[in-house]
């Protein structure tokens, strides 16, 4: 027994040295005497540096795990030797991965990726880009995981320079319009209301269309009375501009005599008021638009109609639009629905009615209790002009106005701005002999001027942020460029410009204090937005709806936003207070409006009146709590239909452990999931613990996914899944890391996995904050930042202190 | 040539290979990435009509026990979801058991017409060019697009998108019927097409100048930076070759279309108008290469359905959930019948429209529920090919068949001699003009 577990312990070292298992199993029949299936094994090099070794490695792994090889009537390894050998070939494909996407250590070349490019224009011109997306037709940006800013990966086509024209051609023609200075003017809508086909007969029918009335909020199905247009100005405002916009609205029927649960609306919370845009050339002004920014929302009180003001910017176009934020789910279906319940409320001589959606609106509307908002009024004044000619002429030409003798220098000066550094002599000569050829061809001098200005936005120098190390590290304008994308996702400000110019970045205290002035600054929000949609992928959220169907909440109680919301503020707490970063494993408290805190299931005191605020809650309740108790996480990891504790799990290694597994074998039989049974997936994924070859990496991934499973789809506590079969969470991590359920889990989080979360979260920070992947000749520096972090108390914002002066950030 | 369908054995030996040139025409190392020349489809004349391509597929494949046939050969039976086909039976071809070999589910089906995954792209030579734009690529101006792609931009996980060129940019769709009318059939008025030109020409200039800011950022930059920059050059290249194309066409008027410009009504309903204008487009040689793709914006309440699509294709082997599922995908087959029809119904030189047309059917998707990319579902009608058979290929062992195989025929049909696309290991077996 002894003699055979000794042996079996040397074929396990042999098995660790994967040439010595291959010498010893598979050589004979791949080796230099015959090379069977062409496949040869004693001149494989390891580690692995190209390609076509690492495609020969995984097709050895794919062999075993399948038990293919080696065949039947040859000689086998035990079955222990086998898991080692296995594995350790995993680990080879792994490391030989990481050199062959190495880009030794170093930042490359990194284009601005869409959002970059929009805010960059806006700032550039001093543009409001809320209404205006030059973007829009550009490719989606290559993404590495979720990060959409890394060098290598983002790339450049024909196709996408062709948008970068198109673009250009749009920015700089709106921003330097030219036209005589817009005089106000004012427009009143108070009568013939025509909203969309769907109501507006039922609106002529019994009110004459004097009101515009709004039912349904705009995560409806059918967008009915969502979205109230006014038609008679579906042309839209003529200029950009600010405009004053007064409504006089009224909440009608808020306290009605039927079952609230109808409209999936709150009986307490008073109605909300909301305004956004819309543009009749993209679509039918009555349905969701890509482009609706919110402009704006009100409370309405119960004492009948009253008056409200916003003052907006809106673009040349955009129409307003009114919204009705909290009112009823799917109004489309209350109709009959009401009428048929509640036949007895209706006066007597009306109760027999024609059956019939048709009939049923006006039906209603006469007789019954609807809640409503009523507009009676809309006042649009404008455009109020604060600086003449605007902001974005200013910006580009001075106060006193384009001259012809001052062009060049106005060329200059834009490049330089737009190149992140001084423009070069032959640059601005190039851009001066545009202008030139163009009045040769009969260009006006500003038009000709013009597009000079769109050749420097489709210049590699303003496209790419080219970095070098001089020697040893970065120049202070590539840092300031750096750091301005990193905290603002934009081009460096008036200050940092000056400060860069000076060489003064290059001084650690200077590179701090910019990076607090930075933060600071409501402009971080890019930040808070980037990095978590490239950590969590939070940017996801919504990819995979939730259906309708069983999860009309995610819909009805606008619960996208609310999750975003929720994690960002949160995010944003941390960061502002210097707060534990562990506080991301597990947390006493997050931000809540009502919706979540109904959601979560939590007795949050959070009142009616003003539900939709979000405030910090304490949490009691230990199952939420950090991360995974997040809506967000729990939806963005399931895909709206059912959650799969294998997603899951693999969301956790990636997000939080830093550790994503290797993909399945090819040849792995998927799960064609048959949820006719009362199997729960736990038992479905039984195969994962009983088959040797899978249980390598599933020991990692499933147990921390079935911790999970206490959640739904969209994040709701269950303990039994929809077919009846109950939830087990339990699992374990690794030795003495046994847990029952997600608060187990969580405790062995902060307990043991501190570091390793650290150290994830460091990298993460840092190939967002460089454009680049953290590589292994980078682990020593992450080491000594997060055991420097742990010193300092875990806060996050002393990571990112950390990680703005370290060194890894400082260099190319 | 070895008969070795593994994609590894493949890649293996096309490694060594890589700094070789690939085609083996002169013309195309000289012109490098770009275009490959490697055959100019010469103009149509009246009676010598061009062969056309017609790619069309969507997200969630289709419920393979109603698209699979059992029975093979010329007296295969109809399963429920091809009954629509039934009156051109004679016209097409069904194959079961092609596929590529890849997996990913939803972050497959991108390599419908390509057979390698975008993130696999840069390991092989041809990057994931798709059949279609392989073919686009040797059009050289003959017809005033070399290509149109219409359909659903995004859809679940980016959608199907199908079209992708060889710097490995998937190519964004037309994604409305008025958006593919106007571009088909509205010349531009005449102030336009001076304004046309002019943009051409300032475009040209902004581009010669951008090109020498690309040199001389070059010479500061470090070995790495420089072959990421070289992404730049390719792409000021590949534009002034689209710049110079469009000032050909801008002076040819564009045909008539004999329908009225369309009004968009959401994907399902506008599904057999961009089939139509599709036609249209063939018919006036306005292109010879046209791609569907159908994910994003197919709602199923259109249908009747109040289900959502994707929920409905992981329907768990719950029966209710299939038939709703089999109603979408039956109405997109009808469509599909009535697209054959009509182009058998139009008159192309001593033929129809069909006959010179080869139409691909089918989607990247293998089985929805699972998520698998085997055995994909493919329909092939038309291009003057022997058809009326149901052909079924062995999945695994001796006999497995890469559907790269069939795309190279199909290119060889186009007029592209090349030895190989993609994955194929040669043209696919059984697949004989007729």
């Amino acid at each position: 027994m002894r003699a055979a577990i000794a042996m079996l312990a040397a074929a396990c070292a042999q098995a660790a040295d994967p040439k010595a298992f291959l010498s010893a199993y598979c050589v004979q029949c791949h080796g230099p005497s015959a090379q069977m299936a062409d496949r040869r094994f004693d001149t494989l090099s390891l580690p692995a540096n190209d390609p076509n070794t690492l495609v020969l490695l995984q097709d050895i792994v794919d062999k075993m795990n399948l038990d293919a090889m080696p065949p039947r009537a040859a000689r086998q390894p035990a079955a222990a030797e086998k898991r080692v050998f296995i594995e350790s070939l995993t680990a080879a494909i792994a490391d030989g991965h990481a050199r062959i996407t190495s880009t030794g250590g170093q930042t490359v070349l990194r284009r601005l990726n869409r959002r970059e490019y929009i805010n960059t224009v806006g700032d550039l011109f001093e543009m409001d880009m809320s209404m205006f997306d030059p973007t829009a037709k550009f490719p989606r940006d290559q993404a590495v995981g979720n990060l959409d800013n890394i060098g290598d990966a983002l790339v450049t086509s024909g196709y996408l320079l062709e948008q970068y024209l198109d673009a250009a051609e749009q920015v700089v023609e709106k921003a330097l319009r030219e036209e005589p200075r817009p005089q106000p003017r004012t427009w009143v809508f108070n009568s013939n209301f025509r909203q969309q086909p769907e109501i507006d007969y039922a609106h002529k029918a019994v009110w004459n269309q004097k009101f515009m009335v709004l039912y349904s909020t705009t995560k409806s199905f059918h967008e009915e009375g969502a979205y109230g247009p006014l038609y008679q100005f579906a042309e839209g405002v003529p200029h950009d501009g600010i405009y004053e916009i007064t409504v006089r609205a009224e909440a009608v029927n808020r306290k009605h005599p039927y079952d609230p649960k109808l409209f999936a609306m709150d009986p307490d919370a008073p109605f909300r008021l909301g305004l956004v845009v819309g543009n009749a050339k993209v679509g039918a002004l009555h349905h969701s638009q890509p482009i609706e920014p919110k402009l704006g929302e009100v409370q309405l009180g119960d004492n009948g109609p009253e008056v409200h003001k916003f003052r907006v910017r809106i673009d040349r176009g955009y129409t307003p639009r009114f919204t009705f934020p909290n009112g009823i789910n799917e109004s489309r279906l209350s109709f009959n629905k009401i009428l048929n319940r509640y036949r007895h409320l209706l006066p007597e001589d009306q109760r027999n009615f024609t059956p019939g959606i048709r009939p049923a609106r006006p039906h209603l509307l006469r007789y019954g209790f609807l809640p409503q908002i009523r507009i009676h009024e809309v006042r649009i004044e404008g455009p109020l002009v604060e600086a003449w000619p605007p902001r974005s002429h200013q910006v580009i030409v001075g106060g006193a106005g384009f001259s012809e003798s001052r062009a060049r220098e106005m060329l200059r000066t834009f490049a330089s701005r737009a190149f992140r550094r001084p423009a070069s002599k032959e640059e601005v000569d190039r851009l001066v002999s545009i202008m030139e050829k163009r009045k040769q061809a009969g260009a006006a001098p500003f038009q000709a001027f013009k597009d000079a200005l769109k050749a420097a936005l489709c210049s590699p120098a303003f496209l790419y942020l080219s970095e070098r190390n001089a020697p040893q590290r970065l120049d202070s304008r590539a840092i300031a460029s750096r750091l301005s994308y990193f905290l603002w996702s934009t081009m460096p400000d008036a200050e940092l410009s000056r400060l860069a110019d000076r060489g003064d970045l290059v001084r650690p205290e200077v590179l701090l204090a910019q990076m607090r002035r930075m933060l600071a600054s409501p402009r971080s929000h890019a930040f808070v937005e980037g990095f978590l949609d490239s950590w969590l992928n939070l940017r996801g959220l919504g990819d995979m709806p939730p259906d309708r169907d069983m999860f009309g909440v995610y819909y009805s109680w606008d619960l996208r936003a609310a999750m975003r919301t929720e994690t960002q503020m949160f995010f944003r707490h941390l960061l502002d207070q210097n707060e534990s970063i562990g506080n991301f494993l597990d947390s006493r408290y997050t931000f809540l409006n009502k919706p979540l805190a109904d959601l979560y299931g939590l007795n949050a005191g959070i009142s009616s009146k003003d539900g939709h605020v979000f405030r910090k809650v304490a949490l009691e309740d230990r199952r939420r709590g950090g991360l995974l108790g997040h809506a967000s996480v729990l939806t963005v990891s399931a895909n709206g239909i059912e959650t799969s504790p294998v997603t899951r799990g693999v969301w956790i290694l990636e997000n939080i452990f830093g550790t994503p597994p290797s993909p399945p074998p090819d040849n792995v039989p998927p799960i064609d999931p048959d949820v006719r049974g009362s199997k729960s997936v736990r038992e479905i994924l039984s195969k994962h613990r009983e088959t040797p070859a899978c249980m390598a990496c599933h020991t990692r991934i499933d147990p921390p996914g079935f911790a999970l499973e206490s959640f739904d789809p969209i994040g709701v506590w269950r303990s039994k899944y929809p077919n009846g079969a109950a939830v087990d969470p339990s699992g374990q991590l690794g030795e003495d890391e046994v847990f029952q359920d997600v608060v187990g889990l969580k405790k062995i989080l902060v307990e043991r996995r501190q570091p390793q979360f650290a150290r994830m979260l460091a990298t993460r920070l840092l190939s967002y904050a460089c454009g680049r992947r953290m590589e292994g000749s980078d682990r020593p520096a992450v080491d000594a930042l997060a055991a420097e972090l742990r010193r300092r108390g875990g806060g996050m914002r002393d990571l990112l202190e950390l990680a703005v002066t370290s060194s890894i950030f400082r260099s190319k | 040539m070895p008969h070795r369908s593994s994609r590894r054995f493949f890649l293996r030996s096309s490694g060594v290979n890589l700094a070789l040139p690939f085609l083996d025409s002169i013309p195309a190392r000289i012109l490098g990435s770009g275009l490959a020349v490697t055959a100019l489809t010469p103009a149509a004349t009246e009676k010598q009509r061009p062969v056309r391509l017609v790619c069309i597929g969507n997200a969630l494949g289709f419920y393979p026990p109603a698209f699979f046939p059992q029975r093979t050969g010329k007296d295969y039976e109809l399963p429920s979801l091809l009954q629509p086909l039934a009156p051109h039976r004679g016209d097409l071809t069904i194959y079961s058991g092609l596929d590529h070999g890849v997996t990913g589910g939803h972050f497959a089906i991108h390599s419908f017409l390509s057979g390698v995954r975008a993130n696999d792209a840069k390991g092989m030579p041809e990057g994931n060019i798709t059949v279609d734009q392989r073919a686009a690529e040797t059009i050289g101006g003959v017809t005033r697009f070399p290509a149109l792609t219409v359909g659903s931009e995004d859809g679940i996980h980016g959608g199907c998108m199908m079209s992708w060129s060889r710097s490995g940019t998937r190519v964004p769709p037309i994604q409305n019927p008025r958006e593919l009318f106007r571009k088909l059939f509205v010349d531009e008025a005449a102030a336009d097409v001076e304004k046309t030109k002019d943009q051409l020409s300032l475009q040209g200039s902004i581009l010669d100048s951008v090109r020498a800011d690309a040199r001389s950022l070059k010479n500061q930059l470090g070995k790495r930076d420089q072959q990421k920059l070289d992404e730049y050059f390719t792409s000021v290249r590949d534009v002034e070759r689209g710049i110079e194309l469009r000032r050909q066409w801008v002076q040819v008027p564009k045909p008539k279309p004999g329908m009225k410009e369309p009004v968009n009504a959401g994907l399902v309903n506008d599904i057999p108008v961009l089939y139509d204008l599709i036609a249209l487009a063939l018919q006036t040689d306005s292109t010879r290469i046209a791609t569907f793709e159908i994910a994003g914006g197919f709602e199923a309440s259109v249908l009747g359905v109040r289900k959502e699509y994707h929920a409905l294709s992981h329907h768990g082997q719950v029966q209710e959930s299939i038939d709703l599922l089999l109603k979408l995908e039956r109405y997109q087959m009808e469509q599909f019948a009535r697209f054959l029809a009509k182009l058998k119904s139009i008159e192309d030189g001593d033929g129809n429209l069909l006959q010179h047309s080869m139409v691909l059917f089918g989607s990247g998707m293998g089985n929805g529920n699972s998520h698998t990319n085997r055995n994909l579902p493919i329909v092939l009608a038309g291009g003057g090919f022997r058809h009326g058979e149901h052909q079924s290929f062995p999945q695994n062992g001796a006999g497995r068949t890469q559907l790269c195989n069939l795309f190279l025929s199909m290119l060889h049909r186009f007029g592209v001699q090349v030895p190989r696309f993609g994955l194929s290991t040669g043209t696919l077996r059984g697949l004989e003009l007729a």
